[in-house]
């Protein structure tokens, strides 16, 4: 059986029922919490986990076994309103779920405004596991992301136009200018925080 | 034959000792009596091991852990060298309260699953008596390495990658419900530097989402009215390390009841373990209950209160109120009073 065969199985028979009993366990844990614009999670599609596992490292494949290596097949996100948000809820994933890793994610130098955003690689909670399923087709893991709404909305758009299958790489105007939008995102999401804290909470100093 | 190598080393107490002892260590052959005892330990781990664990990863969230990768580099190539790190690492969080104990490396295949056994015999005191002829020798003697139903300890590792899998295995501790939890601490928190995969808050949560709900359903005020009570007193199982199944044993649930409270859960998350949170379980199951001077009481869940009895002001006082409520009739009961 090819990786795709083996994965479509995966697909069809467990990854999107455990994607909706994921997002409906993510839901009832944040149901006290406000201010959450989203949740979703869904299984990542046949032709993009074969196109991850067929990725190359130094010229060799850099997964030797992908249905076990990789660790997205599920994904799963809460979409917050603002960047205080963010902690409250990181706050109830950590309480519930068992990480396996956690993230920050911030780029890598203070001169671009790319990707921001809390991940996480959790643990599959047996809650989603049924009875008819086969446990050893069950990934150990799934992603979740934490964003705000400017985060979120700035990234769907960066992959759309930057890296989906087939697309022209973005020359140094268009990445200029996608980071022009990118640090007016930052700079929303602060102003809306400082906004939030000020009007509600009298934090901000 | 899926055992494929087996390696023991001798783990004195190093715990914050300078220059600890050097750990003995040797390869056991693959038949034998010592050998039909590890296959048995091996054999029933995947039944006897019922504690999920997880390595926990570093502080600053990286996705590695020191013991795991000690795992993985002895599960690729098992060696006695290679093993003998594991048993440095157990000695390093082994004091003097569990003494000196036996490990065991034990190191198989299923399919095409890689499978490792590590497990702790603790050493104990015994006398040796042998008859003579006529004449009884008895002799004290030290070091001798059980399987006790005390303290034998073990975890389970099986998976088919090493690279995306060994993050989780599956314990036994027989000290786990030792209310000292350092004394069980020190094998799954210290040496395997792991937790129970189960955390606190999502096992009692469960548990008390199971007890709401099977209170609600209960069909007579017996049934109900004991979920009720053992609601209330399981703020005394704070911190105990448990499973579902134990909680309803321990508090003596009688059988209607603790099948109403399990079957409001999936069968095998029953006997999950996790550790008991008072705090969590009261934010999920609490019971309001209001007396009045003209001897009515009315009970039922907090968040459920307000819509089963609606309440009116009565003369602008908030003390003197009128009640309603409406429904069908259940059960009806007669008591003594205390009056």
């Amino acid at each position: 059986m090819t990786v795709r065969e083996s994965y479509q199985n995966r697909f069809d028979t467990l990854l999107q029922r455990l994607a909706t009993g994921i997002e409906g366990l993510i839901r009832e844990y944040l149901q006290d919490v406000p201010r959450i614009d989203r949740v979703g999670a869904r299984a990542k599609s046949v032709d993009r986990f074969v196109a991850k596992s067929e990725k190359l490292t130094d010229g060799r494949p850099k997964y030797s076994d992908p249905l076990a290596q990789i660790q997205d097949q599920i994904g799963a996100r809460i979409i917050t309103f603002y960047l205080s948000d963010v902690a409250a809820v990181a706050k109830v994933v950590e309480t519930y779920f068992r990480a396996v890793e956690t993230k920050d994610l911030v780029p890598e130098s203070e001169w671009e405004f790319g990707y921001f955003g809390r991940h996480y690689i959790l643990f599959t909670p047996s809650d989603v596991i049924e009875p008819d399923m086969d446990r050893s087709q069950v990934p150990d893991f799934f992603e979740l992301q934490i964003k705000t709404l400017f985060q979120h909305a700035w990234s769907e758009a960066e992959h759309d136009l930057g890296y989906k299958a087939g697309a022209v790489p973005l020359n140094a105007d268009e990445k200029r200018r996608l980071a022009f939008t990118a640090a007016q995102s930052w700079g929303a999401d602060r102003i809306f925080d400082e906004l939030y804290l000020e009007r509600f909470n009298g934090q901000v100093n | 034959m899926p055992i494929t190598h087996i390696h023991t080393y001798l783990v004195h107490p190093a715990k914050g000792i300078e220059q600890p002892e050097p750990i003995g260590g040797s390869t056991l052959p693959l038949t034998g009596q010592m050998f039909r005892l590890l296959r048995d330990v091996y054999d029933r781990a995947d039944n006897e091991c019922d504690v999920a664990i997880s390595f926990n990863h570093r502080p600053n969230g990286d996705q590695q852990n020191d013991c795991r990768d000690l795992l993985i580099a002895y599960a690729r190539a098992p060696h006695l060298a290679r093993g003998r790190h594991i048993a440095e690492r157990l000695a390093a969080c082994t004091d003097n309260r569990p003494r000196m104990g036996l490990l065991f490396l034990v190191v198989g295949s299923e399919g095409l699953e890689h499978k490792v056994i590590i497990s702790r015999f603790p050493a104990d005191s015994g006398i040796l008596a042998e008859q003579d002829g006529g004449n009884l020798n008895v002799e004290f003697l030290e070091r001798i390495f059980m399987k006790s139903a005390k303290s034998y300890k073990a975890v389970l590792y099986r998976h088919r990658s090493f690279d995306a899998g060994f993050w989780h295995g599956r314990a036994i501790d027989k000290q786990m419900n030792d209310t000292d939890v350092n004394v069980s601490g020190y094998w799954i928190n210290d040496f395997l530097d792991s937790d129970f995969l189960t955390t606190s808050a999502t096992g009692t949560r469960r548990l008390a989402i199971a007890c709401r709900n099977a209170a609600r359903k209960a069909e007579t005020t017996a049934l109900k009215s004991e979920i009720v009570a053992a609601v209330t007193l399981a703020g005394g199982q704070d911190r105990q390390r448990l499973t579902a199944r134990e909680f309803v044993q321990r508090l003596r649930l009688s059988d209607g009841a603790a099948r109403a409270i399990l079957s409001e859960m999936k069968e095998h998350l029953a006997n999950e373990r996790f550790q008991f949170s008072a705090a969590e379980f009261g934010r999920h199951v609490t019971y309001r209950s209001v007396a009045l001077d003209n001897g009515g009481i009315m009970t039922a869940a907090t968040d459920e209160f307000d819509q089963v009895f609606a309440s009116q002001v009565i003369d602008g006082d908030e003390r003197i109120r009128r009640y309603t409520t409406e429904g069908r009739i259940v059960s009806e009961k007669l008591g003594k009073t205390t009056r």
